[in-house]
């Protein structure tokens, strides 16, 4: 009964005072009401009115209070109010009152306020409500209320307005944002009002007051799932690293903050964690079993951060790793994240058809665990291990990506280290990079763990560096007068005065000659036995046929034979580079025949894989070659023999040319280049021998050779040499033919399951595009552009390979531009229709 | 940018064998001479002024000569052939007579060693019968002198050099064996003073300069070694010069210590300066091993010459070094 007169005499007080501030002419009526509403937010002694009042009061008309406060913005009277006066009766209804209702309503008319003065103050007052520290109150008054009645929908809305602050304010004022509601400030203070609140907490468990962290951990998931888990976190995590290290209550608080997160938050929350956490350690403190309790963590930190994504660095790896095996209860995990992680690895099939990135990040997932067991584990495991480690070796090696062998060669030597296979271990040889030097440090346990205790001074330890560089440059100083002191004496006994002769003519005497005619060249590559005569025979044979065109051309198809089925049997230096000179200058020299030869033997049987990869790369360099303007070779060549001839001609031609440029006036400047000189091309008229031939035989297997089989490496080197050559064409007569063989060729093939084929396919297509003539293109190929054009778009945007993305993108890109030249050339349109 | 590389100043050929040795005499006062041993068994008199051959000797059937030299105080020529003998030649106005000859024994290449102990008479070394066995006699009255034979095994005796040091003892030899080592005897006392292991290979030449106490040896490798005697008589080995091409068969020290030429089996003759061994030049001009290689005992030192001997039969003759640091 009581408690019902309070309320109703309480109501018929504000009401009262509603009706003096809306409609009351007179300032002073209306700063009688103002005190008297402040008064129920007053809970100093000498306060009017009775606590059993300003609870009611806070309770149910303090909403009403601040919505009648909003709406009479616009009044006479609030204009009238002097700074003075604003700050001691009007501001303070919303910073002393719940704070809860004061951010709700602020929010509310925030969005609905149009740009005035009215709206100016009530930004003002938001900010002095964010600066005066009410939102950890707000935190706290949610921990504190055991079960708040107005619950679920009330508690939602709040978190939602908290979390998108920033984004309703600056939808609303965007031109005149202030600078507090940005992220960038507006998520750290949320971070420390949070930790405030946390602080306040752990007080009050100190004291015995039980408390409930649902609110703080439902506002921390709501902000990290918006994705400002770095802002937020970047701040809370390094305070509760300090607070976790020696306080048991903190401990016991931040697993709990940890424990409350909403499951849909969990992940953004734990991954935020794990990038800002500096190591394992920081990180199981703040976690505590986090792990084995909650099924969701168990899964991010288990699997997905493991497993399914691979954008994070490798210190987040070490941090997951080195959490799950720094507990006796985590190790368990450990164990089965290394038998998932050893699974993923050895797949087959993920070998193929990830991306290299994501093997990497299991690989380095993979030594990581590894390096973490006890041998006594690895004993337990080894076994599943060793199972993992062949057949996932198996399928890395046969990879026809270097990156990815390299990949199972590296894991493959550093996890046959680590399992101490009777003292077997596998050695490869590999190109050592940055990678597989990261991946090689993974096997040693971190060095370079943070000290444990962050606080003391680095300044010793920087001013103690500073003084040993410092001795350590004076030391320097020091040796070169050492130096110079001693020097006098020797001067006193050297030859200086003796000037010594050119000795650049003093090499290794050699005791065969070089051969001088082709044919002694040929005869000696075929018989010899003599290692230095094959050897000069080979390193003059690419001069030989290009000085003496007649003779090489009578041999040449012999030549290239003998060249292609060489051995280095006398382990030449550079043998592989002269060979393939040689045959490439024959193949210039006298293109028909050589090609028609190296195409059919292409195809024919009892060659070796290498010697098939020569063979094409020997064409498609001598199609370069052969392509390049003839002219340039040959003035190179005359200046090579005749060096000091041509050097006087230049200087000659170059001193006429400066005097005629001395006499001459220009008006104005024009290119000063001189054109380059027309040269025939020489590749035009045999591009067709390089060609067609390699188009023929490619669906017959043979017995040692099955290029749409085992043979892929061949394929894809086959597939991009055509491109090459497809290339080299341009504006070649025969171009339209071959970019429609090419077209067709290379359909069959486009779906390949080796990255390499597939990247062949499209720099051959990309290659058609550009040699093409458009008309043709568009004319001919019409049906298929079509088809391309779809399956182009297909792999630009699922391949899982980058480099075959950026060549499909690349593609369509010069599909397009064809496009549209053919539309805009009003010929190609009329011939069209 | 450096100085081409010299050419020879002229060629001396018809000599028709590989030239083993050389040798010059030019301080005399009629015109210059050089003799030359070939493997022909004959000895080649070379006037430097007409440049051609005043005569030649044919004293050791037709074995090989390996070494010539000539006496200072008398007009005596001294030859070595593979016939086992040293022949004695009397040169005295223009005559060419055989005056005597010692038989040594030795089958092997080992040149001999002369010093001149007084005007009448001289010491000279020479590898004996036995293998490690190295005879000093004194001449002309071939009395033996002594007999050196070191206690352990070291292979045949390649090369010798006899020198008498300023502070007065008595004469000192230094000996090259087939497994590389260096002994330094002393004369006198018959006893070996020193010895160091200068080499895997063989010692196929050295040469010794008295007057700054330090030497150079040759062998079959990359690489010239050089060694110095200290205050008591020990060999210490010093830095070795890395060639180019392996194979050394002589050396030389110019007589005014500043050159040190070197003929090696890459064909090429190489010049060294003496104080610090620092390559200077490098003489191309023979088709095939170079063997011997001189300097001439010019008194003006803007005559001096180089004189190389070959495998291909030529002798050439280069001016290199002459003028205080100045072109050739």
């Amino acid at each position: 009964m009581a408690l019902g007169s309070v309320s109703s005499e309480v109501r018929l007080k504000v009401a009262q005072c509603f009706r003096s501030l809306s409609s009351s002419a007179d300032h002073t009526d209306v700063f009688d009401a103002l005190e008297t509403l402040n008064s129920y937010l007053d809970d100093g002694a000498e306060s009017s009115s009775t606590a059993a009042e300003r609870e009611e009061f806070r309770r149910t008309q303090y909403t009403r209070t601040l919505r009648v406060l909003v709406g009479q913005l616009q009044a006479h009277w609030t204009h009238s109010l002097s700074a003075a006066q604003r700050s001691k009766l009007w501001d303070p209804l919303f910073l002393k009152g719940p704070p809860d209702q004061a951010l709700l309503v602020l929010m509310e008319a925030v969005t609905q306020l149009r740009p005035s003065a009215g709206l100016d103050r009530l930004v003002s007052v938001t900010e002095r409500f964010l600066q005066s520290g009410r939102l950890a109150d707000l935190l706290w008054s949610f921990c504190l209320r055991s079960v708040p009645p107005d619950s679920a929908q009330l508690r939602e809305t709040l978190l939602a307005r908290l979390a998108a602050l920033p984004d309703l304010t600056a939808n609303r004022l965007h031109p005149n944002n202030r600078p507090l509601f940005t992220p960038q400030r507006f998520y750290p203070l949320l971070a420390s009002e949070m930790l405030a609140a946390l602080e306040r907490i752990c007080r009050a468990l100190r004291d015995g007051v039980d408390c409930s962290l649902t609110f703080v951990a439902q506002t921390l998931g709501k902000v990290c799932l918006q994705g400002h888990s770095g802002l937020v976190l970047g701040v809370m995590a390094p305070r509760l690293a300090v607070c976790t290290r020696s306080d048991v209550v903190w401990q016991r608080v931040s697993w709990r903050l940890l424990q409350d997160v909403p499951e849909r938050c969990m992940e953004s929350v734990l991954t935020g964690l794990l990038q800002v956490a500096d190591s394992s350690d920081t990180f199981s403190r703040i976690a505590g079993n986090l792990v084995l309790t909650n099924k969701k963590a168990q899964f991010v930190l288990t699997h997905k951060v493991l497993l399914l994504q691979y954008k994070y660095e490798t210190q987040v790896l070490r941090t997951v790793l080195g959490y799950l095996a720094s507990d006796r209860d985590r190790r368990p995990l450990l164990i089965q994240v290394l038998r998932s992680v050893s699974q993923a690895w050895a797949n087959p099939s993920a070998v193929k058809h990830t991306p290299q990135e994501q093997q990497l990040y299991v690989s380095k997932t993979l030594l990581l665990a590894a390096s973490l067991l006890t041998d006594a584990e690895l004993q337990e495991l080894r076994s599943d291990l060793l199972q993992c480690l062949l057949d996932g070796m198996q399928s890395h090696l046969d990879s026809s990506a270097v990156g990815i062998r390299t990949l199972g060669m590296v894991v493959g030597e550093c996890l046959s280290a680590r399992m101490d296979l009777n003292g077997a271990k596998l050695k490869f040889e590999y190109d050592q990079n940055e990678e597989t030097r990261e991946l090689l440090s993974l096997m040693t346990p971190s060095v370079c763990d943070p000290d444990p205790d962050p606080e003391p001074d680095p300044h010793p330890d920087s001013e103690a560096a500073d003084g040993s560089e410092a001795t350590r440059e004076s030391s320097q100083v020091k040796s070169p007068s050492q130096r110079s002191k001693s020097d006098p004496d020797s001067d006193l006994d050297s030859d200086d005065d003796l000037p010594p002769y050119d000795m650049s003519g003093d090499v290794e005497a050699s005791r065969a000659a070089p051969p001088r005619y082709l044919r002694d060249c040929l005869e000696a590559l075929i018989s010899s036995d003599d290692s230095q005569r094959v050897e000069f025979s080979l390193r003059a044979a690419e001069s030989l046929v290009r000085r003496n065109v007649f003779a090489a051309k009578e041999i040449s198809v012999q030549m290239t034979k003998v060249l292609l089925h060489m051995e280095d049997k006398f382990s030449v230096s550079g043998f592989l580079v002269l060979r393939q000179a040689a045959m490439v200058a024959l193949t210039a020299v006298d293109s028909v025949p050589v090609t028609q030869f190296l195409t059919t033997e292409f195809y024919s049987l009892n060659y070796s894989l290498r010697q098939r990869l020569d063979i094409l790369e020997v064409l498609a360099l001598a199609a370069q070659e052969l392509s390049k303007p003839a002219a340039d070779k040959i003035t190179a060549a005359a200046s090579e023999l005749t060096p000091y001839q041509s050097n006087s001609a230049a200087s000659w031609r170059q001193e006429v040319e400066k005097r005629i440029q001395n006499k001459t006036k220009r008006i104005s400047k024009g290119s000063a280049q001189p054109g380059a000189g027309a040269a025939p091309n020489r590749y035009a008229p045999v591009a067709g021998y390089f060609f067609f031939p390699l188009l023929r035989n490619y669906d017959k297997p043979e017995v040692t050779f099955d290029l749409l089989g085992s043979d892929h490496l061949v394929l894809g080197r086959l597939i991009h040499t055509l491109g090459l050559f497809m290339h080299l064409a341009v504006n070649a007569p025969i171009a339209a033919q071959m970019g429609a063989a090419l077209l067709d060729f290379v359909w069959a093939v486009r779906y390949h399951a080796d990255q390499t084929v597939r990247r062949g396919v499209l720099f051959a297509i990309c290659s058609v595009f550009l040699s093409m003539p458009s008309q043709a293109l568009m004319m001919d190929l019409s049906q298929q552009l079509m088809e391309t054009r779809t399956w182009l778009a297909d792999v630009a945007e699922a391949d899982p390979d980058a480099d075959c993305r950026s060549l499909a993108v690349q593609s369509l890109v010069l599909l397009d531009q064809n496009l549209k030249k053919q539309l805009q050339n009003p010929n190609g349109l009329s011939v069209e229709s | 940018m450096s100085r081409p590389a010299p050419c020879p100043v002229y060629t001396l050929r018809g000599a028709g064998a590989p030239l083993n040795t050389l040798h010059f005499r030019c301080s005399g006062g009629d015109s210059p001479l050089l003799f030359s041993g070939s493997a022909k068994g004959a000895v080649h008199i070379w006037n430097l002024k007409s440049r051609r051959a005043e005569r030649v000797l044919e004293g050791h059937g037709s074995n090989s000569v390996i070494w010539v030299s000539t006496l200072q105080t008398a007009d005596t020529l001294i030859s070595q052939g593979r016939d086992m003998r040293v022949c004695l030649w009397d040169l005295t106005e223009g005559r060419i007579e055989a005056l005597d000859s010692v038989w040594t024994g030795s089958v092997g290449f080992c040149q001999c060693s002369v010093l001149e102990t007084s005007p009448s008479s001289y010491l000279l070394a020479f590898a004996g019968p036995q293998t490690e066995e190295i005879k000093i006699i004194e001449m002309p009255s071939k009395n033996p002198v002594c007999t050196l034979t070191p206690d352990t095994k070291l292979g045949m005796v390649m090369c010798v050099q006899l020198w008498k040091p300023d502070s007065g003892l008595g004469p000192l030899l230094l000996a090259g064996y087939e497994d590389g080592s260096l002994l330094l005897w002393d004369v006198t006392q018959r006893s070996e003073l020193s010895r160091v292991k200068a080499h895997p290979e063989p010692v196929m030449c050295l040469t010794f300069d008295p007057g700054r106490l330090r030497g150079v040896s040759g062998s079959c490798e990359k690489k010239l070694s050089s060694w110095m005697l200290d205050g008591q008589n020990h060999i210490q080995l010093q830095d070795c010069v890395t060639l180019v091409n392996p194979g050394i068969s002589q050396l030389c020290v110019r007589s005014d210590g500043r050159l040190l030429a070197s003929a090696g089996w890459d064909h090429r003759v190489r010049v060294f300066g003496w104080k610090k061994l620092q390559p200077l030049a490098v003489l191309h001009y023979h088709t095939d091993m170079a063997l011997s290689v001189a300097f001439s005992d010019h008194q003006d030192p803007k005559q001096r010459l180089l004189a190389a001997g070959s495998k291909d039969q030529r002798i050439s003759l280069w001016s290199i070094y002459n003028q205080n640091a100045d072109t050739c």
